[in-house]
């Protein structure tokens, strides 16, 4: 059975009454939840935080999924994204009026170092970046990614593109000046 | 667009593929205290910063101690006398 069908089987059983499946939903998805939002953010805690908010809505509207609508990773990843977005935009507000309440980012980026591909997804712009690292590490389709991302399919397309020339100039562009020292 | 564009580029797929994520283990339920200290445990933006960059913030910071005193104390000796 592919991995999509066990999770949207699950669901089904878990908007049953079966509260196991529930379990079953977290220990499939928890990994490639936490591993977007990491790459997105590149902080731990906030990663820790978005995927466990995210289990709650799942909860707290179980009933609002539809498997006819799409998959359940899709579904998850729809409404991480969006709390990640809400919860960042909150964080940048706070910032700007508390600077020195609002956690900041810790930049640890080595300039004197070999760019890795980290740095690289991290410097791209944050909209290039979801786009990038749902299609690259999640192998997602751009229809769903468009879906999780509420833009459409062709704004996904030019954001992939715009990313893709961007990682080549960061990443090869080191790689050449690694080669000519 | 039916085709993986990172097909076509070998070298940015492998450098792509070096990007790890290890997965800390954590329960499904959040913490509303844990988050609290966490919150408390992030490190934020010293707001004496500015000051400290420069050395007449830097100076401003050690004297400003000793006009606050001296004015408090020129408050208290008014209000005695």
């Amino acid at each position: 059975m592919r991995l999509n069908e066990r999770e949207d089987e699950l669901m089904v059983a878990y908007q049953n009454g079966d509260n196991q499946a529930l379990e079953g939903i977290y220990t499939l998805l928890k990994e490639p939840l936490y591993s977007f939002i990491f790459r997105y953010t590149r902080d731990e805690q906030f990663s820790i935080d978005i995927v466990q908010d995210t289990f709650v809505k799942l909860q707290r509207y179980k009933s609002d999924y539809h498997p006819n609508k799409g998959k359940l990773k899709s579904y998850l990843f729809q409404i991480a994204y969006r709390l990640m977005v809400t919860k960042l935009n909150r964080r940048s507000k706070w910032r700007s009026l508390l600077p020195f309440l609002a956690p900041v980012k810790q930049d640890d980026f080595h300039h004197s170092d070999r760019i890795t591909v980290r740095e690289a997804v991290a410097k791209l712009p944050e909209i290039q970046r979801a786009v990038v690292i749902l299609f690259y590490y999640h192998d997602m389709p751009q229809e769903e990614i468009a879906n999780i991302l509420g833009i459409p399919k062709g704004t996904v397309k030019s954001r992939l593109h715009m990313a893709m020339k961007k990682l080549k100039v960061e990443l090869e562009g080191d790689e050449y000046d690694a080669g000519s020292l | 667009m039916t085709q993986d564009p990172f097909d076509k580029d070998q070298h940015l797929s492998k450098r792509m593929d070096e990007y790890h994520v290890e997965i800390p283990d954590f329960p499904m339920k959040p913490n509303r205290w844990i988050r609290f200290i966490n919150l408390l445990a992030s490190p934020a933006k010293d707001p004496l910063d500015p000051l400290i960059s420069s050395t007449d913030g830097l100076l401003l910071l050690k004297i400003a101690p000793i006009i606050t005193t001296a004015a408090i104390a020129l408050i208290q000796t008014i209000l005695i006398l």
